[in-house]
């Protein structure tokens, strides 16, 4: 039993990994139309920026956190000029394939200005967990399930309930109205970008202390977090949540009782099975065409 | 201003001399192919072999080239991937120049490459330590690290007979590497009458080893061992193992002695043994080696020296053989005896194998101590 509670929280950590990097997702869906394949880097970015205050110019931690945070906020609005808003009025596809063309740029950026060495890092608390009961709970997944649960309310508020979230649903749903309504689409868009990158760099800096800062973080997570973005419901946020967190624990499951080697072939499974199954995902609404 | 047409010919004179020039001095040069992993996860340790095979060249070349010219690298990312290292040796080898190529050190990758070099037919010295590399009939490889059936070897004779433990683990990649390393370490075992109490495999850049950590847990071994191919990958075990509270002793490949390791796991690796390769200390060439790459980057300590004999091993062989032709190289290769290397003594056996021992080494709190060196007889 003991055995089972501790791959339960341990697939719950690294579900709220994918579920955090899954958000970010859900953002740009949501907002902007664009499926962001550059989400995986924001959060390398966010955790070599992490590197950069706190490691090299040697800023006291928690400060580096929250300039990381506002560094990562800018670099999403000078993301989506470069990525996003040449190709604005040309359709998802060129912006998808501009976004996958962004990605690799900035793992190679990193590569050359940074160096290939992986960098460890400090978690959030000193004490790196808590031992209850026979589950030893690593204190960064902790930390990582409270701030995915603080971001999912502080995102279901802004969207659900604020003027800012209508906006941003109605920049996304229809552009032209949008700014036929007065709303300034640009700035919305702007704005879903930075908020998006500023979410993938927190994901990142919460990643880093487990999975080390190295420019293949991204790739280990970001695919899996597609994937939950797909089970959980294209564009939900909840959806995202529940979905990466689900993913987490059906790997470490089936990769525990089953066969370790085959871990990431039982979360893509799960995901095959949704897109033949219930291909909306957990919470998301029934596509048809209109006729 | 008015170009004249006497101005544009000279400047095209000039342009097309220089490339002339350019091009005979290039080929006034021994040229050996280099794949190196310059991006994907292995790129930090693949920095280090690159600077390594830099500074045997610069040796050679000090002493006086290689049939009396210099030696030049030519070096093309593998990007630590398959169809990376078979792309930048096709690229290379399309040089009618290069006489002899530098290969990786990821078995898998060697194994992926290994047809192009048979069709290719000139010498590659490589450093994965899968066994089975040598024994395809690819005649034009050749080892400059002892095989996982002496790692396994080693650590089963360390394991059994020095710290007397008898219920066995094993962790291990499932690339060709791990995979060898499972095979060779089963059998070696298995001659001294111990079946695992558990044999895990593992895909390679996992975010999470909890599952793996708990299955040894529950076998409850007196001893572990291990064949990780990535160094975050040990790194991450490793603490997710001290975490779960698993102490048991461990013996790992040399990837749990790597300095991008240690410096990523801390004390998660204090207490453990790894078997090594290269360990800076072990002979009068490793510690001279050691010593000469540490003033050229900056203090920094080698993980390996294997790019640096293989440089060595090669241009020795073409300046034995009087030529560049293949054929002769290899004889050249084959006949080497007793050469003192940074890895080991070097006696080529007819597979293309040149080292036959592992030094063992004990992480005491960080620093990489050795403790003795174990030879293999065939």
């Amino acid at each position: 039993m003991g055995i089972l509670l501790q791959l339960l929280f341990n697939g719950l950590g690294i579900g709220a990994i994918y579920a955090l990097v899954a958000l970010g997702f859900v953002l740009l869906i949501r907002a902007a139309s664009v499926v962001n394949f550059g989400q995986g880097e924001f959060a390398m970015l966010g955790a070599y920026f992490l590197v950069l205050l706190f490691k090299i110019l040697g800023l006291p931690y928690f400060l580096s956190i929250a300039i990381a945070i506002v560094m990562m906020a800018a670099f999403g609005v000078l993301f989506a000029g470069a990525t996003y808003w040449p190709l604005r009025n040309r359709g998802g596809i060129p912006v998808i394939i501009s976004t996958i063309g962004a990605s690799i740029f900035l793992e190679n950026m990193v590569l050359v200005l940074y160096g290939p060495a992986a960098e460890q890092i400090d978690g959030l608390f000193d004490e790196p967990g808590i031992q209850v009961g026979p589950v030893f709970m690593d204190s960064q997944y902790l930390s990582i399930l409270v701030v995915a649960t603080l971001l999912v309310i502080l995102q279901y508020l802004i969207f659900e309930k604020t003027l800012l979230g209508k906006k941003l649903q109605a920049t996304s749903q229809d552009k032209e109205m949008a700014s036929l309504l007065g709303i300034p689409v640009a700035a919305m868009i702007l704005i879903t970008f930075a908020y998006s990158s500023a979410i993938g760099g927190i994901a990142g800096i919460l990643v880093a202390p487990i999975l080390f800062v190295s420019v293949q973080m991204a790739g280990v997570i970001a695919l899996k977090a597609f994937a939950a973005n797909i089970i959980g419901g294209y564009g939900s946020i909840p959806g995202a949540i529940l979905g990466g967190l689900s993913l987490g624990v059906v790997e470490t499951l089936g990769a525990a009782y089953i066969s370790v080697p085959y871990k990431d072939a039982f979360a893509f499974l799960m995901l095959l099975m949704f897109l033949m199954v219930r291909p909306q995902g957990l919470f998301g609404e029934r596509i048809s065409e209109k006729a | 201003m008015r170009i004249t047409r006497r101005a544009a010919l000279l400047s095209a004179a000039a342009v097309a001399s220089f490339a002339i020039i350019d091009r005979a001095r290039a080929a006034d040069t021994i040229k050996i192919g280099v794949t190196s992993p310059l991006t994907g996860p292995a790129a930090d340790v693949g920095r280090i072999q690159l600077n390594s095979a830099r500074l045997a060249v610069a040796d050679v070349n000090a002493a006086g080239g290689v049939l009396g010219k210099q030696v030049e690298l030519i070096v093309e990312d593998d990007q630590t991937t398959n169809p990376g290292i078979v792309l930048a040796f096709s690229r290379l080898a399309a040089n009618p120049d290069i006489v002899g190529f530098l290969g990786s050190i990821r078995s898998t990758q060697v194994n992926a490459m290994a047809p192009d070099v048979a069709r290719v037919g000139k010498p590659v010295m490589f450093g994965g330590t899968d066994p089975t590399l040598t024994h395809h009939g690819y005649k034009w490889l050749f080892r400059c690290r002892p095989n996982d059936s002496y790692s396994a070897r080693v650590i089963a004779d360390y394991g059994v007979n020095t710290l007397k433990l008898k219920k066995w683990a094993l962790v291990y990649s499932t690339d060709a590497f791990g995979t060898g390393g499972m095979n060779a370490l089963t059998d070696s075992l298995d001659k001294l009458g111990i079946k695992l109490a558990l044999s895990q495999g593992y895909a390679n850049q996992q975010a999470d080893f909890s599952p793996v950590v708990l299955a040894v847990k529950q076998a409850e071994p007196e001893v572990m061992a291990s064949y990780f191919t990535y160094e975050p990958d040990c790194a991450l075990f490793a603490r997710q193992l001290r975490q779960l509270g698993v102490r048991t002793p461990w013996i790992g490949s040399p990837s749990i002695i790597s300095p991008v390791t240690l410096g990523l796991a801390k004390n998660a690796l204090f207490g453990t043994y790894g078997i090594a390769d290269f360990t800076p200390d072990a002979n009068d060439q490793s510690k001279a080696f050691t010593a000469q790459y540490q003033k050229a980057h900056g203090g920094e300590i080698p993980d390996s020296g294997w790019t640096f004999d293989g440089i060595k091993i090669l241009c020795n062989a073409m300046n034995d053989a009087k030529t560049t032709d293949p054929e002769k190289i290899r004889a050249a290769i084959l006949s080497l005896k007793g050469y003192k290397g940074t890895e080991g003594e070097y006696n080529y056996d007819e597979n293309g194998d040149g080292l036959h021992g592992y030094n063992i080494v004990k992480n005491d709190k960080g620093k990489v101590e050795f403790d003795k060196h174990v030879e293999m007889t065939a």
